[in-house]
């Protein structure tokens, strides 16, 4: 991934009078992307959520960066690189947290590295319109470490909003410097760049604002910490700080302080230790102290927090900007939140968004598979069997080949419509609404609203559904999303639905109602996953979940103007093309183990056979057949290939000669009247039509959306739970299903 | 087989699952729970008793040993002689008695038990009613270094969620302060400091009520067999009995202020109103999300939109808008903005 790249030297500044521009200053930086390894100055990027903060990121790393998780966490991290003047600097995006009380993994990790990831200047984004709750978390950070940039972003949109700050005043406040920008438009980054610089190169001094005073019992048990400490670390520049630390139980700092190790934290290397005994004393009074502090110790230490934030936001705001005539936010929101729009609106967008996505990617995806199933297939096949022996080319054509090439042009069109799409309206600010109107629903069944928007994206891939639920922040609700995600229809299931409405209850009906039934059988299909997802969250939360920490809030950022370009190309990337390329990764071998099942013979039958006829029994018991549950042991990896592995392994039991290309070979018929002739031929009735719509829809993730699980939980208990569940039901379903029309027919 | 069987067999077998899983009560439950009672699990229970009769004053007998275990007394004297044996206790005219070692290990599950109360109701969903039961558990299975451990993550804290001070890992802790709420006089203002966690029926309705560690009351009359107070700005009655395990302090000078009865569920769209306080029936992560979003005393909130479904509410709370439910809205007590206070 990492290519060393050469660090850039400053471009040669000619005319003095352009030295100080903006335009000129921003030639020094110089993306970097993924090219990080070696660093000379580390940057670490703090900020409330919804602060442009990836915009900023984005701007100053460009769009190539290293995504991942932090160790042990599953907090997504990004690393970025640049050049500033020469120097490389390492650019860290920490999570956007509201505090560093460490009482999240976000905040933890947040919290942790400004504190001991040693960051040359940590970077905060405030938003401007938002400056007094923003102030909260910079207030908290410059507690920490002084070595502090503030960013006042969104500028523009405080502007809209009749807000104005004055940063000079703002930056004599918190003693620290303080940068106007609106980075979506790169105004103020080189400012930014050059406040960095300054402060690495200590040509600024920072002198930043701590609490002044807190509560009368935390200042009574400062009092007789905070003299102890100076005795015993008479150069140490901040034993204030040092004693709030102590009382609230901070464990690092504890550690710091026996082993000498204070003096790297607090910048001054050189500093004298004291006698372990004399540490050891100062310890044993803090914790003393401790238990004389008021249970709302932590309450009071927020509090204060937030009574100076809003004194210094005061401070720095100006007054008498013209509001914008209209408050297009509000009224908005008063359309897309009403009591009688809100819903109908919300539909109407929504399935918008399908019908694009299904309608858009038939074109494409007919294309595709034309062009790799039909066209290139044979062309390899025909070349492969000039230079290969004969198994090796069907294993590498027929199987491994056929697999990837089916599951690319089933599910790329698709997601890349679907994700681009969605995307956009999270960006525009509308999705937050969805989750504020549904919530009402959702909370009925203990989750939360947000689970709808991790719902619809399962709609487009499930594995994507379930990175979707980072979204939600409180712990036993994401788990639910991420356990119930799969009761959503995906894409690679609905060609299924589709073409077996068609074949099986189409056929019950009057022939001019038959595509009309058959579509509402397939609705009636995904409503059905929406019912049962409602049903097993209410479960889950009274039963398995119900340990697990629970909070709520939803926060409904102002609406913005897309991103178009950015958001086309995150979701392209960070989407569509992983999940694409895990599906791949996991497609191709189950294609081979297809070819492989159905051309080693042993007794005169192939695998397949001797497999099928073993799943025969309980096949038929659910109403079903062998065949369906072969395919669908071996189709694990993708929904996508699951008809055209029916079809080959029908044709292949039945020993029908003259259909399809041959054993082991996935295809497809072009005219659904043929699929149903060779299906009724085999046994095939409308009860096992009905029975496959509801195992598809019920049945074990996808073997990318089980890893994808995996990833995102790190818990081998909520995977299982996760992937055992749907297929116990389904089998459940189908097994009740299947007597009770054996019953009545 | 006929489907009218396999459906009946089906759903015989369904019903014998759930019946096995069942928690608490299913055959499944009874039977972990006589696993986890190995002879660890009641050697530690004795000492823990011990330590118990020492702090009241009370002797430790076979019979009460017998009693607080739920074991027979042949179990109890294999006990009692591993502890002597160990030298973690001794037997005397007036019972049992620890040694300084049974007492540091009885310190140490202390220690581990109060620890996981306090991580179970600040960092899980657990309900309260049963922190005591999971800890129970959880003090046998951890080891020192796993308690520290905890203890580091949480922050070194020193009060449980009841309000017992959590005893340090050297063994130190300080007594109890305060009085049971029946010994206090009329009229006068106190602090909740600890509320008993058994039995768990009288812990759960003491909660139900809205009384916590750190609740503010004042009482307005005391008859024979119940108390009434004001809670939170709203009247209360307990009766003496349950009282009984509610320890109080007389309120401080500056300590929190009584808080009013309106709440935030009550301010209507369009409508201001100023924090006061968040009860403090909420607590763990809801608080602090609450305290990280801004809700602290004095905070001006204004009621912005209601969602399509009429709840959640979205409140501008310093300059963000935040969806919040009905239920934690109805945590937050607020009071009407003064003259100019609701303008900005």
């Amino acid at each position: 991934m990492t290519t060393s790249l050469p660090v850039l030297p400053p471009p040669a500044v000619d005319a003095p009078g352009c030295r100080g521009c903006s335009a000129n200053r921003a030639q020094h930086l110089t993306q970097l992307g993924v090219a990080q390894d070696g660093w000379d100055v580390l940057v670490a990027l703090a900020g409330n959520p919804n602060t442009g903060k990836s915009t900023v990121f984005n701007a100053l790393t460009g769009l190539r960066q290293h995504t991942g998780n932090w160790p042990g966490k599953t907090v997504a991290r990004a690393e970025g690189a640049f050049a500033l003047k020469g120097r490389k600097v390492k650019l860290v995006d920490l999570p956007g947290t509201y505090s560093l009380q460490a009482g999240s993994a976000d905040e933890e990790v947040a919290r942790d590295f400004i504190l001991f990831g040693e960051p040359d200047v940590t970077v905060v984004v405030v938003d401007a319109t938002r400056l007094e709750r923003n102030l909260n978390l910079v207030l908290q950070v410059l507690e920490i470490t002084d070595r502090v940039v503030v960013l006042l972003n969104l500028m523009d949109e405080a502007r809209r909003h009749g807000i104005g700050v004055d940063p000079a005043q703002l930056s004599a406040r918190l003693g620290v410097p303080v940068v106007a920008a609106t980075a979506r438009r790169r105004e103020g980054l080189p400012e930014l760049l050059e406040a960095i610089d300054g402060v690495v190169a200590g040509r600024i001094a920072t002198t930043p604002y701590r609490i002044p005073a807190h509560a009368p019992a935390v200042e009574a048990a400062l009092a007789e910490l905070v003299p102890r400490i100076e005795a015993a670390w008479p150069d140490l520049p901040n034993a204030r700080w040092l004693g709030l630390r102590l009382l609230n139980g901070d464990e690092r700092i504890e550690t710091a302080l026996r082993d000498g190790e204070i003096g790297t934290l607090a910048g001054t290397a050189d500093l004298v230790t004291p006698a372990p005994e004399t540490a050891e004393d100062v310890l044993m009074s803090a914790a003393a102290l401790r238990w004389r502090l008021p249970a709302s110790f932590h309450d009071q230490l927020v509090e204060r927090h937030f009574i100076a934030a809003r004194a210094i936001a005061a401070e720095s705001q100006l007054r008498g900007i013209r509001r914008a005539r209209f408050d297009w936010d509000r009224i908005l929101d008063r359309a897309l939140t009403s009591r009688w729009l809100g819903f109908p609106l919300m539909g109407l967008i929504l399935a918008a968004v399908f019908w694009l996505t299904i309608a858009g990617a038939n074109v494409p995806s007919a294309m595709l598979a034309d062009l790799l199933v039909d066209r290139l297939h044979p062309a390899l096949k025909a070349f492969g069997s000039t230079v290969l022996p004969w198994w090796l080319n069907g294993l590498l054509f027929d199987g491994v080949y056929l697999a990837t090439a089916w599951v690319v042009s089933v599910m790329l069109p698709p997601m890349a419509i679907f994700f681009p799409l969605f995307t956009l309206l999270e960006d525009f600010g509308y999705l937050p609404r969805v989750a504020f109107n549904l919530d009402a629903l959702f909370r009925r069944v203990g989750a939360h609203g947000k689970q709808a928007l991790t719902m619809c994206m399962g709609f487009g891939c499930n594995a994507a559904g379930v990175v979707a639920t980072r979204i939600i922040d409180s712990p036993r609700e994401r788990l639910v999303a991420i356990i119930t995600n799969n009761f959503s229809l995906c894409n690679g299931r609905w060609p299924t639905q589709i073409l077996v409405a068609s074949i099986f209850l189409g056929a019950l009906a009057p022939p001019h109602l038959a595509s009309a039934v058959a579509a509402g059988a397939v609705v009636g299909i995904a409503l059905l996953g929406v019912a049962f997802m409602f049903a097993t969250s209410w479960l889950l939360t009274r039963t398995v979940l119900r340990g697990e920490a629970t909070t709520f809030s939803l926060e409904l950022p102002p609406y913005r103007p897309p991103r178009v370009l950015q958001t086309l190309y995150t979701s392209l990337v960070d989407r569509t093309l992983i999940v694409l390329w895990r599906a791949v990764v996991f497609a191709a071998p189950a294609g081979a183990v297809i070819w492989l099942i159905s051309n080693i013979t042993a007794g005169g039958q192939s695998v397949a056979e001797h497999l099928v006829g073993w799943l025969t029994p309980v096949g038929l018991l659910v109403g079903l057949n062998g065949v369906i549950l072969l395919a669908y042991v071996v189709a694990i990896p993708a929904n996508e290939i699951v008809i055209p592995t029916v079809l080959m392994l029908t044709v292949l039991v039945a020993d029908a000669a003259g259909v399809g290309p041959g054993a082991g070979v996935m295809f497809e018929l072009d005219r659904p009247a043929d699929v149903a002739a060779l299906l009724t031929a085999t046994g095939w009735t409308a009860l096992t039509g009905l029975n496959l719509m509801l195992f598809s829809l019920l049945h074990n993730p996808c073997s990318t959306t089980i890893y994808t699980i995996y990833k995102e939980t790190g818990s081998a208990r909520w995977t299982a739970i996760a992937t055992l569940l749907p297929l116990v039901l389904g089998f459940s379903v189908t097994f009740v299903v299947t007597q009770v029309w054996r019953l009545f027919a | 087989m006929t489907p009218g069987y396999a459906l009946l067999a089906f759903g015989l077998a369904v019903a014998v699952l759930v019946w096995t899983l069942w928690p608490r009560t299913g055959p499944l439950a009874h039977f972990t729970r006589m696993l986890r009672l190995t002879d660890r699990v009641l050697t530690e229970d004795a000492l823990k008793h011990l330590y118990d009769c020492e702090t009241r004053g009370t002797p430790a007998t076979l019979e009460s040993l017998a009693g607080a275990l739920e074991t027979s007394r042949g179990r109890v004297l294999r006990v009692t002689g591993r502890l002597e044996g160990q030298g973690l206790a001794s037997a005397g005219g007036a019972g049992f008695t620890l040694s300084d070692d049974g007492r540091r290990y009885a310190l140490r599950l202390l220690r581990t038990h109060r620890l996981v109360e306090r991580f179970l109701a600040d960092r899980t969903g657990v309900a309260p009613g049963e922190w005591h039961h999971e800890a129970e558990r959880w003090e046998h299975r951890l080891d020192e270094a796993q308690t520290e451990r905890l203890a580091r993550r949480m922050g070194q804290p020193v009060y449980d969620p009841h309000g017992d001070p959590i005893p340090s890992a050297r063994g130190v802790m300080p007594e109890i302060q305060g009085v049971p709420l029946n010994d206090v006089a009329v009229g006068s203002a106190v602090t909740i400091v600890h509320l008993e966690d058994e039995p768990r029926e009288v812990f759960e309705r003491l909660l139900d009520i809205g009384l916590a560690p750190g609740a503010a009351l004042r009482i307005l009359e005391v008859t024979p067999g119940r108390i009434r107070f004001a809670l939170d700005g709203r009247e209360s009655s307990l009766a003496s009995a349950l009282a009984r395990n509610v320890t109080v302090v007389p309120r401080e000078e500056g300590a929190e202020p009584e808080l009013p009865a309106m709440t935030l569920a009550e301010v209507g769209v369009g409508e201001a109103a100023v924090v006061v306080g968040i009860s403090s029936a909420c607590q763990g992560p809801q608080r602090r999300r609450l305290l990280d979003l801004g809700v602290v005393p004095g905070t001006l909130v204004r009621g912005i939109m209601a969602s399509a479904a009429g709840d959640p509410v979205a409140y501008d709370i310093r300059g963000a808008l935040i969806g919040l439910r009905r239920q934690q809205a109805a945590w937050i007590r607020v009071r009407p903005p003064l003259e100019g206070e609701a303008a900005a």
